[in-house]
């Protein structure tokens, strides 16, 4: 019988709180505790001051009984009271200070967007700090304080989420709702593998450009704090629902943790080509490799002479180093075709030759199209390299050997 | 106390990149490691060819937003540019002296290209001529191909005695076993040849399937054979 009704429950609560990861607050009796979470942002409503702050409430429902309250629940009433209060505060406040700058500003207080606030904080109070967070600014309420879970048992202190005394109820409903998922497409694919039906492979679960969200967001997420090893079990048990090849099925729930990355900045500024008073093209760059940095300038229209700290190519002894700095020119096809005048300074051969190959890639990055930077890219040719020499340890014969030891 | 070392490498490492999360919004799940790089960063593909494949089959799609690490210094895009030669001039090497071991490597591929052209030369017939490889990479591709073994012998204890055990081998090894035959037979205890001239000479014999280097893999075949026995010791 016991084993019925907890199945049942189970059910039941997994149907109620299946893809809501924060739980809504409903206690019964009329009892309705308002709280900051991302499904019911109320910045407007009325602080909440009918909840009685004493062990006992009316139940409205039968008369005069009195009906005690948890001690937990009570503290988490207090709480929610008070936070409801500032909440209110906080807001009115704003909306105050909202319509003053739109006044200040000369316009409709009642389109004033945040947008608006925004040029107007940057207008009115101007700052030479150099940390964005220490500016003046102005922003809603519910985007400068901490969101908050909302209760998660009744007023006789019953949680609502069945997996409450996990003590991460939505991180382990997400992975809940995972493992289900991946159930699902087992099965699916074992329904098609029985028809026959081999897989489109036309149709697949396209990725690219997003990475999972991080730690933090993931945290923002579920309103729990997660342990390192939470969020790499996490990532792991995402990244096999990710492999599965149906998992375009469930590309809904996958594209809930991801998020678009960033393209990195120097891929999207390319300086434009400048020209000497001859009219030949030349584009400048600095490149750096362990403790070498290189500034070169790349001559369009050339014959292909390099020119090293006044001398050519044989600057370097070694041909590999040679290699090196004739890499991103033979790689982009300008091999002849352009002069390089290169001035190289710090560090060994190889760090030089280094310096020198990433500055002209730099540099070359204007003379190519498109595509042949995103080769160039791809041979890693246009990143950083940031290895550089690894030190002694005190005790150790090297950055990582050790000496002989004998026990005696 | 070996622990301890450990902690502090640990530590170090976590140093290290503590100061690079910024740059690279590093989440501090993956700390432990040693490598300056990010794990999402691959490896870069430096060769045209290769790119080309990748750009053809549409795989370049999905690596549009991933970093790329920089290529390394003996990298190119040159056409002289080998995998498998960048690999055997480093078991070459000896104490980190890449450039003198590029250089005897060098020297072994024009001392069979010398050799080969004299075989053309003194070739009377045209199908002589044909048949004489005079391309030292082929040679050297042939002479490792030929001498790479399937099979080796590993020493497992059962009942207090040593048996050598037949276990097949993965295909990275094998490369590696066969190119430190090579290493090995250039150098020879007795120095009257010098090491590219020997290298030369035995890289042309096992291109034609002869000479000590494959009679060596030869050798570990029987032997491999002969203890077919054992090989269930692999097991249990």
């Amino acid at each position: 019988m016991a084993s019925v009704c907890i199945g049942n429950l189970v059910r039941n609560s997994a149907k109620v709180f299946r893809n809501s990861y924060i739980t809504q607050v409903r206690t019964p009796y009329g009892l309705q505790i308002r709280c900051w979470n991302s499904t019911t942002p109320e910045p407007s409503s009325k602080p909440l001051t009918s909840v009685p702050a004493s062990d006992t409430i009316k139940h409205e429902g039968s008369g005069n009984q009195l009906i005690k309250v948890s001690k937990a629940m009570k503290a988490y009433q207090e709480k929610a009271q008070a936070l409801d209060a500032l909440m209110f505060e906080k807001t009115t406040e704003y909306e105050i200070g909202r319509r003053h700058l739109a006044n200040m500003m000369g316009e409709d207080p009642e389109t004033f967007t945040d947008e608006d606030i925004d040029t107007a904080i940057e207008y009115l109070f101007p700052s030479g700090l150099f940390e964005p967070r220490a500016r003046p600014l102005m922003k809603h309420p519910t985007e400068v304080f901490a969101r908050k879970k909302v209760a998660e048992f009744d007023e006789t202190g019953r949680p609502f989420h069945v997996l409450f005394y996990t003590g991460l109820p939505n991180y382990y409903q997400v992975l809940h709702d995972l493992s289900e998922k991946v159930r699902e497409l087992d099965s699916f694919s074992d329904r098609m593998m029985q028809y026959n039906i081999h897989k489109d492979p036309e149709r697949t679960l396209n990725v690219g450009g997003t990475e999972w969200v991080k730690k933090e967001q993931l945290e923002d997420i579920l309103l729990e704090k997660l342990k390192d090893k939470q969020y790499e079990f996490f990532v792991r048990s995402m990244n096999r629902l990710l492999d599965h090849p149906f998992s375009y099925r469930v590309e809904e729930f996958i594209m809930k943790f991801r998020k678009h990355v960033q393209i990195s900045v120097i891929h999207k500024e390319i300086p434009k080509l400048m020209f000497t008073a001859e009219g030949t093209p030349y584009m400048a760059a600095v490149g750096r490799r362990k403790t070498s940095t290189a500034s070169v300038t790349v001559y369009g229209r050339g014959s292909g002479k390099i020119s090293i700290n006044g001398e050519d190519l044989l600057y370097f002894k070694y041909i590999q180093d040679r290699e090196q700095v004739l890499f991103p020119l033979q790689f982009s096809g300008l091999l002849g075709k352009v002069d390089v005048v290169a001035d190289v300074d710090g560090g060994g051969f190889s760090g030089q030759s280094g310096a020198i190959r990433y500055a002209i890639s730099m540099a070359v990055r204007s003379f190519v199209d498109e595509q042949m930077m995103e080769k160039m890219r791809l041979a890693g040719l246009l990143t950083r390299d940031p290895r550089r020499h690894e030190r002694k340890k005190p005790g150790w014969k090297g950055a990582r050997a050790k000496y002989t030891w004998k026990k005696r | 106390m070996t622990s301890g070392y450990n902690c502090l490498v640990i530590g170090l490492a976590r140093c290290r990149l503590g100061l690079s999360s910024n740059k690279y919004q590093l989440s501090n799940v993956f700390l432990r490691t040693y490598s300056q790089y990010p794990p999402h960063f691959v490896k870069p593909v430096y060769q045209p060819a290769q790119l080309d494949d990748i750009l053809e089959s549409g795989e370049s799609k999905n690596l549009e937003f991933t970093p790329v690490r920089a290529a390394y210094v003996n990298h190119t895009s040159s056409i002289f540019h080998d995998k498998i030669v960048m690999k055997f001039t480093n078991h070459v090497m000896k104490t980190g002296r890449k450039s003198l071991a590029r250089e005897l490597v060098e020297k072994t591929f024009q001392e069979i290209k010398r050799i080969q052209l004299q075989k053309w030369n003194e070739a009377k017939t045209a199908e002589e001529k044909a048949n004489t490889e005079c391309n030292p990479l082929t040679i050297f591709h042939q002479a490792v191909e030929n001498c790479r073994p399937v099979l080796q012998l590993i020493p497992i204890k059962r009942g207090g005695i040593r048996y050598q055990v037949p276990i097949p081998i993965t295909d990275k090894r094998s490369y590696f076993i066969s190119m430190r035959w090579f290493v090995h037979a250039g150098r020879e205890k007795e120095r009257k040849i010098h090491f590219p001239e020997r290298l030369a000479r035995e890289l042309i014999a096992a291109s034609n399937n002869e000479g000590r280097v494959v009679k060596q893999k030869q050798d570990l075949h029987r032997q491999c054979e002969a203890n077919r026995a054992y090989a269930h010791y692999r097991w249990g």
